[in-house]
């Protein structure tokens, strides 16, 4: 898919490795998991906790070029959707080839409802657009 | 509360070069992530912050 996940934490690298081989959990885990132990990426990203010392769940997508696309932070109580991310990840992927057109928010794969080069005459008539 | 600085990243925006050490379970070594490398094999990239190893994620 052309794509790389990787985790980062405030954790070093032998960490990384000893939580890996410990936690039956991450068993399947292929992505490379990234040490931040001065917090300065974090910060790069806006998540570190200076209170903790730890970086808040948040989750960037940067496209091919280096531009940052999509940000969202969750506090330390909340977990992730996945599913919500790939949908995300797709839209990005798609939107970098159909730049004339948009992806709603029920949009989930190719094949999916967009809207077409929206502009003066859809003001009003998103409805109709959509065909709803 | 968390006491978060924004670094002013924004959307749209070019993500300036970083670098940090990774442990590699497919190679089962330590390793590199480079922004840089990753523009420069022309791919995506999703970063996965957390607070900590040996918690839920």
């Amino acid at each position: 898919m052309g794509c790389d996940v990787v985790t980062v934490s405030t954790d070093t690298h032998f960490v990384h490795l000893a939580w890996k081989k410990a936690e039956k959990e991450l068993a399947a885990v292929k992505y490379p998991m990234a040490s931040d132990p001065t917090g300065n990426v974090s910060r790069l990203f806006g998540v570190y906790d200076e209170t903790q010392g730890l970086a808040l769940r948040g989750t960037f997508v940067i496209n091919p070029e280096g531009v940052l696309l999509n940000a969202e932070v969750n506090f330390y109580n909340m977990g992730r959707n996945i599913d919500e991310l790939m949908r995300k990840f797709k839209a990005n992927v798609y939107l970098g080839k159909k730049t004339n057109e948009v992806c709603p928010s029920k949009w989930r794969d190719e094949g999916d409802k967009t809207l077409v080069n929206p502009g003066a005459k859809m003001v009003g008539k998103v409805h109709e657009a959509l065909g709803q | 509360m968390a006491e978060t600085h924004c670094a002013c990243l924004r959307l749209g925006e070019k993500v300036p070069e970083f670098q940090l050490t990774t442990y590699d379970p497919v190679k089962d070594d330590f390793g590199t992530f480079s922004l840089a490398e990753q523009i420069a094999k022309k791919r995506w990239t999703i970063l996965f912050f957390y607070p900590a190893d040996f918690t839920f994620v």
